[in-house]
């Protein structure tokens, strides 16, 4: 593995490039996290994936967003289009790096939506492999919302002016408004990419969005039953590693070309 | 402020963050503050805590800082030994801080951690005379006559306590597992696996050391049942007097992960300025 930073300097983000190893199949994958706690919690599955895939013979780069992780700043004045401006900069990165022509998104949560509005547009996307995808920006943000009702402390708790702290996180108004607008069921034009639905459970956002791409002439869709509770916090920083999900994920990728 | 990825060690290497003040901020070029892992939270620490405090460091102490992984955690890959977790973490930080002393010149180190990270920082004191400042949260104490009391006076008058245990001596009630709570299996669930305390007598003579050798000590207690009232500390350690290089701060209604914004501030505030006042000698 090799860290950097790369990106602009106003804005720099924390990459993690994996090299393909044990061949290598001119292919890219660029990993999407979630938000908040989740992307805590899911840090150790994804640099798992991210080895794993690169041992399949994929150039694999994980990044943090700006004003997350290692990457510059606050969410402060940072909106969910400069997130996915940021996965563009990091398939270019990635693309530079490894001398890949096609490059896939991997996101989970919300990584998977802003994955897929990126994937729309970006010419260079091969492929979109949704893991457990957050569909409606407005549903997660009313999900949090219920939790923060449910949980109120002085953790858990939505500010005058309207932002969500939650789980030790933070979600300012100009990201929450900005998510809001985005919903992957209302993204035209994936059909010009390979799409993957895989997840650890069913839920009716799920079935609803499997309907919507199952028109799509290269859409797969796989239920790989593991754990999925991303938000829940331990007092001890406990981290999720669901195993059959990521070992589905691999499997995917294993037996797939873009 | 400028931040670098770097990595320290030819085999498996530790990757970290160095955080550096711009030329005209530096405060003292000699002094570092390193930034230890808690449990199994990578370097971003928890609530990314740890990337807030290096940064206020950075940009109020005017001091260098690194945050960094210890081999098995975060981007760090796992390394083969023989030698346990916590042992293996302070030979860690040693080696970084022979990092930064071969390639940054820095003389003098100030440690940061919360949890298993503020052990770390205790155990490589004691080790390394380098070491000027440790800033801790919720690091070694034990209960005192006083916290017995403070814990186990009020659930004397708690009928709801007395149900509760009379249903567990009948066997009507189990204790909750972390299974039952969460919802998530075990196998896939990994939490930071602590070993048993020191005696308390051993933490006590090491403070002690460290006091007289005029270590600053800045610690962060959260209210919980292992601490539970302000003075605890220095009931506890009443052996290691550290006069006024120990400062203290008590907070009632914080979680131990510090997911409280409002608790987050004040931390990493009283820190900076803290390591300002021991940058500025």
């Amino acid at each position: 593995m090799d860290a950097f930073y790369f990106g602009p300097s106003a804005s720099y983000l924390f990459g993690a490039y994996h090299p393909p190893q044990n061949g290598n199949r001119r292919e890219g994958i660029v990993l999407c996290n979630p938000f908040g706690q989740e992307y805590m919690r899911a840090h150790r599955s994804l640099r798992r994936l991210a080895i794993n895939l690169a041992a399949q013979g994929y150039a694999v780069l994980r990044f943090d967003y700006r004003g997350t992780g290692d990457s510059a700043g606050t969410l402060e004045s940072v909106t969910a289009q400069d997130w996915q401006d940021d996965i563009s900069i990091a398939v270019q990165e990635l693309m530079d790096v490894a001398a890949v022509t096609k490059v896939s998104l991997l996101g989970l949560r919300v990584g998977a939506l802003l994955a897929a509005q990126v994937a729309a547009k970006n010419p260079k996307i091969s492929r979109l492999v949704m893991w457990d995808p957050v569909v409606s920006g407005q549903a997660y943000i009313d999900e949090i919302s219920r939790e923060i009702a449910t949980f109120q402390s002085r953790a858990n708790f939505i500010a005058a002016e309207g932002t969500l702290h939650f789980n030790g996180f933070s979600m300012p108004v100009a990201f929450k408004n900005s998510l809001a607008t985005l919903d992957i069921n209302t993204v035209d034009n994936l059909a010009k990419v390979a799409v993957a639905q895989i997840v650890s459970h069913e839920n009716s956002s799920f079935a609803q969005l499997r309907q919507g791409l199952s028109s799509l002439s290269r859409f797969e869709y796989q239920l790989a039953p593991a754990p999925h509770d991303w938000n829940y916090v331990d007092h001890v920083g406990g981290i999720l590693w669901p195993q059959p999900i990521v070992a589905a994920i691999e499997t995917y990728f294993s037996s797939t070309q873009s | 402020m400028r931040e670098r990825v770097i990595s320290i060690g030819k085999s498996n290497p530790l990757v970290g963050i160095l955080s550096q003040p711009e030329a005209d901020s530096i405060s003292n070029p000699t002094i570092a503050v390193i930034l230890l892992n808690s449990g199994v939270i990578h370097r971003v620490g928890s609530c990314r805590l740890s990337v807030t405090l290096a940064r206020a460091l950075v940009e109020q102490a005017g001091l260098i800082t690194l945050r960094f992984d210890f081999s098995g955690i975060g981007d760090s890959e796992a390394r083969r030994s023989t030698l346990t977790a916590a042992e293996s973490a302070v030979d860690e930080v040693l080696e970084v801080m022979d990092y930064l002393a071969r390639e940054k010149q820095i003389k003098q180190f100030v440690l940061y951690g919360l949890c298993s990270g503020a052990y770390a920082s205790y155990r490589t004191a004691v080790k390394d005379p380098r070491v000027i400042g440790i800033a801790q949260i919720d690091g070694y104490c034990y209960l005192s006559w006083k916290s017995y009391g403070y814990y186990y006076v009020p659930r004397l008058f708690a009928f709801a306590r007395w149900t509760s245990v009379l249903k567990r001596a009948l066997g009507l009630k189990k204790p909750a597992s972390g299974v039952a709570i969460s919802g998530v299996e075990q196998r896939f669930f990994e939490v930071p696996q602590f070993p048993d305390f020191p005696p308390k007598s051993e933490v006590e003579a090491g403070l002690a050391q460290l006091a007289k050798r005029g270590l600053q000590l800045f610690s962060v207690f959260c209210r919980s049942d292992h601490y539970n009232y302000e003075g605890q500390f220095r009931d506890c350690f009443s052996a290691a007097d550290f006069g006024n290089n120990h400062k203290l701060v008590y907070l009632t209604q914080a979680s131990h992960i510090l997911a409280e914004p409002e608790d987050q501030a004040l931390v990493v505030n009283g820190m900076a300025q803290w390591a300002k006042a021991i940058a500025n000698g």
